[in-house]
């Protein structure tokens, strides 16, 4: 065996003999090396060949597609060049349902970090029963899109619907919750808040509890009130976990479209339609995959900048 | 050498061979199941159903599947129900270019026009169809028209089914509405005029409102209605993929000022969604309710007396908005020819049960079921039959439809004209732009 390797010790001419692990056998380490790298491989190997199959192979062949003017049916696989994506370009569609995505992108992120932190500093200011609180702001989030949906239609419905009743209980004008164009998206807002707002809740909770005591004991002594506490201590120290959140929230927003086809199915009159309904509508109800593949790589494309530049700072900083 | 009992056989070695068994499991697995058809095929033909009735008329599609699976114990009869709308259409669509679809499927005739000419079905063969009992003369002329695409045969109608005109008996009676016969007299609910008046009559005696209409949350609903009253306005169309969409725009706008006349909160509640709707006619807040025929079971529940005409006749010429429920053969990569004579067999047994069918509601397109002395007792059935003889269809153009994209985006773009928040004009537009779009739109079939 010729290994070069200066840290060596067994004499030449012998043949390494085998010593205990620490003991500077450099030869037999790095075999073990290896070895350890081949069963990593396999230990790699399923899961590799699930994303390869699910993640990998799609998100290739939809490109491919994106060029091509495929069809759900089956027909017209021909090579198109840039054609899909120039009619992306000049398709009004594109843009009024990107918008409105944006849209509930914005109306929902903003009230989903801000109340999810206003309800982790409650609960961890010491709210009497904490696990029941716990509980209630989590338990929404464990529900299944379709019945969030379910649930939110019932309230939700026109001249029947609970929250209609109790307004003309009240003696108010009933709201067209999900019938009025200016009202349906703050209501799909609304319901998405109130289903999601547990898991960043959860996030802030979790890193309230590891900001060190010490430096509330110290603030207290140097006179810091409550009001100073949280302002000087508690918000800068969540500065990082919000970054997280922020960035988790604006992709899980920017991915909406179950409860939106649920609840109005992109109406009325188009307003609550997101892209990916289109997107959807466009390949799986109209069958045009090439065109819908397109569209679909523009947004991703937009999406990844988007990522890109708020993680940027953020890098900086770490 | 290893003393004492021991078999020689580590953890690792188990798991080994684990692993290896299932994958040889899961490999002979799909083995077999490659083998089933073939293996089916010298043995009992398979064939495979799809439909999209989970209401009411999927318990009767389910019966009317087990009379036939009964009558032919030599056919291995299987019948799938999928939910309908929209994506029905993409699993068919998917399955018939995958080359493997069930043998036979449920289509509305109205997506006809978006399926038969990219190859996604077969037509059927005229002599093996007469061979079972089953021809031309036992169609009404409409409808067999509707299932033809290029000379050939399609779709096999199962049934017309209008959207029409409920009624409460005693309600739309005390409105002094009923004829001779204590039925809603058709011709006291004709005219815009007299149609309004009659619903004002009916909200008097229910003290709310006259006719249930849930246009809310349902543009499929909206445009059935806007449909048959443009029709009956003498609207035409022309719809030609690459050109503007051309309609009677004035005709559009009448139908529209009605609607909205209509949607007042006395004839017809403003804010109302079907299940709102339904409830109101359930519960005798309302006395008439339009509605597909379909939801006849859910009605009769509650009310089992309801009575029902065709769509009344609002405008000059009548005409009742109406699809139809056929039969279609998906095409096969790899068709079986036993397979394909017992789907033939299994098809026209199902139209022979078409009695059981016109329980739900639906009018059987099989004429020998509807002239039978059974069909003529069942009502309110029998009252509304005549619809299927002024159907007016979805228009002929690809992405028209059941379930479609279309009918989506028409009523969507109607909605804020029924709620009173735009004017009629403005739905017009909007319909005219959306249809220009979908005309610009390549089909993709």
């Amino acid at each position: 065996m010729t290994v070069s390797n200066p840290s060596i010790t067994a004499p030449a001419g012998k043949a390494p003999v085998r010593q205990p692990a620490g003991a500077g056998a450099a030869g037999g380490t790095r075999k073990s090396l290896r070895e350890r790298d081949r069963s990593g491989y396999l230990f790699v190997a399923p899961f590799a060949v699930a994303v390869g199959f699910f993640l990998v192979w799609p998100t290739l062949y939809g490109l491919w597609m994106s060029f091509t003017d495929q069809s759900l049916t089956g027909t017209g696989s021909e090579f198109i060049g840039f054609d899909n994506y120039a009619e992306a370009f000049s398709d009004p569609q594109v843009w009024e349902t990107l918008l409105h995505t944006l849209w509930f992108t914005v109306l929902s992120t903003v009230p989903l970090v801000l109340v999810a932190l206003i309800m982790a500093l409650l609960v961890h200011t010491g709210l009497p029963g904490q696990w029941v609180w716990r509980m209630s702001f989590f338990a929404p989030y464990l529900l299944t899109s379709a019945v969030v949906s379910a649930l939110s239609a019932w309230l939700f419905q026109p001249d029947i619907g609970l929250l209609d009743t109790w307004m003309t209980q009240l003696g108010l004008q009933p709201i067209g919750w999900l019938t009025d164009e200016d009202v349906a998206m703050f209501s799909i807002a609304l319901v998405t808040v109130w289903w999601t707002v547990g898991f960043n809740f959860l996030l802030y909770l979790a890193a309230l509890q590891g900001i060190p005591q010490q430096q509330y004991e110290a603030a207290t002594i140097d006179g810091a009130g409550g009001w100073r506490r949280l302002f000087s201590i508690t918000l800068p120290q969540l500065r990082t976990i919000t970054g997280v959140i922020v960035v988790l929230q604006l992709l899980a927003s920017l991915k909406v479209f179950d409860q939106i086809y649920l609840l109005t199915g992109g109406g009325p009159n188009g307003s609550t339609r997101p892209i990916l309904e289109y997107i959807y509508d466009t390949g799986f109800t109209n069958y045009r995959l090439g065109y819908a593949s397109a569209i679909s790589y523009v947004f991703f494309a937009l999406i990844l900048v988007f990522t890109l530049v708020r993680l940027m700072p953020a890098r900086k900083e770490a | 050498m290893r003393a004492g009992g021991s078999p020689g056989v580590s953890r690792r070695d188990v798991l080994r061979a684990a692993l290896v068994g299932a994958g040889g499991i899961a490999l002979g697995g799909s083995l077999a199941a490659c083998a089933t058809p073939s293996a089916a095929g010298a043995g009992r033909p398979a064939v495979m159903i799809w439909d999209l009735f989970s209401g009411g008329d999927g318990a009767l599609m389910q019966e009317m599947v087990a009379a036939v699976a009964a009558e032919n114990p030599d056919i291995r009869l299987d019948s799938t129900t999928l939910a309908w709308g929209s994506p029905y259409y993409t699993k068919l669509a998917m399955a018939s270019s995958g080359g493997r679809p069930p043998e036979a499927a449920v289509m509305h005739m109205s997506r006809l026009a978006g399926y038969a000419p990219g190859g996604l079905l077969e037509p059927f063969d005229l002599d093996a169809l007469a061979a079972l009992g089953v021809r031309q003369e036992h169609f009404a002329p409409a409808v067999w028209e509707k299932a033809q695409y290029d000379g050939q045969l399609y779709a096999l109608p199962l049934d017309t089914h209008p959207y029409i005109l409920f009624n409460n008996p005693e309600l739309v009676g005390q409105a002094g509405l009923t004829g001779a016969d204590g039925k809603l007299d058709y011709d006291a609910i004709s005219g815009t005029d007299g149609f309004l008046a009659a619903g004002r009559a009916v909200a008097e005696v229910t003290g709310e409102t006259g006719v249930g209409w849930g246009y809310l949350r349902d543009p499929a609903g909206c445009w059935r209605m806007f449909w048959g009253l443009y029709t009956q306005n003498g609207g035409g169309y022309d719809l030609v993929p690459g050109r503007k969409a051309e309609l009677d725009v004035d005709a559009a706008v009448e139908v529209f000022e009605f609607l909205q006349e209509m949607v007042d909160g006395t004839v017809a509640a403003r804010n109302q969604d079907g299940g709102a709707a339904s409830g109101r006619f359930m519960s005798g807040r309302a006395g008439m309710m339009f509605s597909g025929e379909w939801d006849l079971p859910m009605f009769r529940d509650a009310l089992p007396e309801v009575g029902a005409t065709p769509f009344p006749t609002i405008f000059d010429q009548p005409a009742n908005y109406a699809d139809s429920h056929a039969f279609v053969l998906p095409r096969q990569a790899h068709a079986d020819p036993a397979a394909r004579e017992a789907t033939y067999r299994v098809l026209a047994g199902l139209l022979k049960q078409s009695m059981t069918w016109a329980s739900a509601g639906h009018i059987p397109a099989y004429q020998p079921v509807v002239e039978q002395d059974a069909y003529q007792e069942l009502t309110p059935q029998r009252d509304y039959a005549r619809a299927a003889e002024i159907a007016v269809f979805d228009p002929d153009v690809w992405f028209s439809g059941g379930g479609s994209d279309f009918q989506n985006r028409m009523g969507d773009a109607m909605t804020d004209t029924l709620s009173g928040e735009a004017p009629p004009r403005t739905a017009v537009d909007r319909i005219l732009r959306e249809m220009d779009r979908l005309l610009s739109q390549p089909n993709p079939a």
